[in-house]
């Protein structure tokens, strides 16, 4: 049974244009698409193919190519098995649609991924701040937000460098390897 | 290492100047009670981070922190011990200076894991607090990545020795130097920060007023301190919109 709705599934992203369709395992599927199709293949995945259950939204900044990449997991109890939808849309000024009437879990991600990553969706039922209630800096899983250099502004560190330390150090002791010399 | 008398150790406090006891049984007194504060300590349920997960081992059969004395306890008011195991973010930061001041007096904190040391391996997180001495005065750290239930019973039986001898004093500093902690509270949080508890009003109940109680980031509390409202309570901006 779920073998023939994977071959169904199979013949039947491969007859749209203009989608990649890459199935990586029994399992796993990847698809590729258009930022104006994403909608309209999810709803044919949640109408048609009983993907009903949407697991996660997630998005990767691709600071290079300015382009927001969202990934939309959905999975089929039927079928037992995860499509991964793939769409990009511009980093400016990063602005999507919400699939909010498709499947209602989506509120829950899409708030997340515009508070960390400032993509607005449009139509979303609630784009407030949700774990960074207390948090007015710009949006922090963006690339071009520094973590360190927030930190280094913002905090204090501990100085501890005893005597006893620095007398080590003289004798090739202590730590070889300083934090500074180490960051990627 | 050149000489082993180099490694500082925590000094020795001085007697408390001018203190003329009459009483030959006082001092009995005293000791009997420092004993008995020893060993009997209620540690709150507070866990952040990581750091949590060495605890119920640590109190449950195989380490049995109880033989000792120290039993959890579920509310800031009635504990003596704030424990806390792991990195602090600074949204917890602000619920553990609430939590840490509502406590009794006499009251210990105890700092697990090397993130509350120097921010640990979250030391970029734009999230997390680093150096927690500077909000709250800390009695002992116990470090490491995280410390096995060995050395977080050897932490405890540290504080219980210094509480014995009556070096752990460093409740008192919270009210003595409120000033620094609260400027280091203030940066972090915004002017406007305030808590609860009126800690100005405690030190001067408990005679702990000094010159460094008061000070430029006091002041600032008291331009910006607002009477307490009771919190508004809602789940989504959609609620808001039905009132």
């Amino acid at each position: 049974m779920s073998k023939d709705l994977n071959i169904w599934l199979d013949d039947l992203l491969g007859d749209i244009e203009n989608i990649q369709f890459k199935r990586k395992s029994s399992r796993r599927v990847r698809v590729d698409v258009g930022s104006e199709a994403l909608p309209a293949l999810l709803e044919l995945l949640q109408g048609r193919a009983s993907y009903v259950h949407l697991s996660a939204i997630s998005c990767v900044d691709w600071i290079e190519d300015e382009e927001f990449e969202l990934v939309y997991h959905v999975w089929s109890y039927e079928t037992r098995s995860l499509v991964s939808a793939h769409t990009r849309i511009p980093r400016e000024p990063g602005v999507y649609l919400s699939i909010y009437d498709l499947y209602q879990p989506a509120a829950f991600f899409e708030r997340d991924i515009h508070e960390m990553f400032g993509v607005f969706f449009e139509g979303s039922p609630d784009m407030e701040k949700f774990i960074l209630t207390e948090w007015d800096g710009p949006p922090p899983m963006r690339k071009e937000f520094d973590s360190e250099a927030f930190v280094n502004q913002h905090f204090e560190w501990e100085q501890y460098h005893p005597q006893w330390l620095k007398d080590l150090e003289e004798e090739g002791g202590g730590v070889t390897t300083r934090p500074e010399d180490i960051r990627l | 290492m050149s000489k082993l008398d180099n490694i500082p150790v925590r000094h020795q406090p001085t007697e408390a100047a001018g203190r003329k006891r009459t009483n030959p049984l006082a001092h009995v007194f005293d000791e009997l009670v420092k004993f008995c504060q020893s060993r009997s300590m209620f540690m709150l349920h507070y866990c952040t981070g990581c750091g949590a997960i060495e605890l119920p081992p640590a109190m449950t059969s195989r380490f049995d922190m109880e033989r000792l004395g120290i039993q959890p306890m579920v509310t800031p008011r009635q504990a003596d011990i704030l424990l806390i195991t792991g990195y602090v973010s600074i949204k917890t930061l602000k619920r553990i200076i609430l939590t840490y001041e509502q406590m009794q007096s006499p009251k210990y904190v105890i700092g697990i894991c090397s993130c509350t040391v120097n921010g640990g391996m979250y030391w970029q997180s734009y999230a997390t607090a680093k150096v927690l001495k500077d909000y709250l005065p800390v009695d002992v750290y116990i470090a490491g990545c995280m410390p096995r239930p060995e050395a977080v019973i050897s932490g405890m039986r540290e504080l219980m020795s210094d509480i014995k001898s009556g070096r752990a004093q460093n409740w008192k500093r919270y009210y003595e130097n409120y000033d620094h902690y609260l400027g280091n509270q203030q940066k972090l949080f915004g002017e406007d920060w305030q808590t609860p508890t009126d800690i100005i009003a405690e030190a001067r109940h408990y005679g702990l007023m000094t010159d460094r109680t008061l000070g430029e980031h006091t002041a600032l509390l008291e331009k910006h301190q607002r009477p307490l409202e009771a919190l508004e309570m809602r789940l989504s901006a959609r609620e808001k919109q039905k009132t």
